[in-house]
């Protein structure tokens, strides 16, 4: 991967349509059994109209691409806030953006926005993440 | 509302509680959690690839240390008792701040502190009450690897599009 950004650089990546079972398998994956995810009789009791993927879910999703621009040794903090949720059959797109590079003595600090929208372009994570290089 | 009054919440706020011991990253857990997120990368699944791109060894997904809530992780009476209601607790925002990356063969410690509770109302009605949850995460040397804070919410009523 290149060492070499310039502000305004962007770069996108798409996932999906993601359904149910994708919610499952992070589920098992990640520990996160909350029935909210996957028990469609329990949510509607709760008075939602379905499922929906785990924030966590989606912020992986969004790491991937962080993770292609970057790499992980550089990668010094992400942030994801959790905006709507999302629902089966919503096609995910995360973009990262680079906002600004500053060049230190020894090293660079790159920072990025991070969002993941929907098939509708609403977002459903807004966030960000920065790398030192 | 929670089942537990918002003074009692506020109380525990600076409370610290070791909440994860024992977390071995292990090979088999960082490949399936890399495929269910969608970024089956080489460097998450080929010790070799791993390698070739710099890294000591297999390293984990940047969240992967959501898996630090799996029971066989967490000590037994050790996590707040905030008395949230399953059913209408969201996730509001995760952050995480980065040492090192994480690796297969690490085992790591979790000590997680509770740095603010607060609770507004909702615009759709009912209240929200927020926990932000701190967790440093240490290796064997007592190192720190990663800082992971996690803002949960419980929320008035089921949350519909748009009511944040």
């Amino acid at each position: 991967m290149s060492t070499a950004y310039a502000v305004g650089d962007t770069f996108t990546e798409t996932t999906g349509p993601v359904d149910r079972a994708d919610f499952v398998k992070y589920a098992g994956a990640s520990g996160d059994f909350n029935r909210i995810h996957y028990d469609e009789p329990f949510v509607t009791d709760a008075g939602y109209d379905s499922v929906f993927g785990q924030g966590m879910f989606t912020a992986g999703v969004a790491s991937g691409l962080v993770r292609e621009v970057f790499g992980l040794h550089a990668l010094a903090e992400f942030d994801t806030r959790f905006i709507a949720q999302v629902w089966p059959g919503d096609t995910l797109t995360t973009t990262v953006e680079i906002d600004a590079i500053e060049d230190g003595n020894d090293e660079t600090r790159i920072e990025a926005s991070v969002t993941v929208t929907n098939q509708d372009d609403e977002p459903v994570i807004t966030g960000s993440a920065v790398a030192v290089q | 509302m929670p089942s537990r009054p918002l003074a009692e919440l506020k109380a525990q706020v600076g409370d610290t509680h070791r909440t994860a011991t024992d977390l071995g990253i292990e090979r088999g857990k960082v490949a399936e959690f890399a495929r269910a997120i969608h970024d089956p990368a080489d460097i998450y699944l080929d010790e070799a690839a791993a390698k070739q791109a710099g890294y000591e060894a297999i390293p984990a997904p940047p969240t992967f240390t959501r898996t630090a809530e799996f029971p066989r992780y967490v000590p037994d009476g050790e996590a707040f008792n905030l008395g949230f209601d399953p059913a209408r607790v969201i996730h509001g925002e995760q952050a995480y701040e980065y040492e090192r990356p994480l690796y297969v063969g690490d085992t790591l410690t979790g000590d997680t502190t509770l740095t603010d509770v607060y609770q507004r109302e909702g615009e759709g009605g009912g209240t929200m009450t927020f926990a932000v949850l701190e967790t440093a995460f240490t290796d064997e040397a007592g190192e720190l690897v990663l800082t992971a804070t996690g803002t949960s919410i419980e929320t008035g009523q089921a949350i519909s599009e748009g009511d944040e």
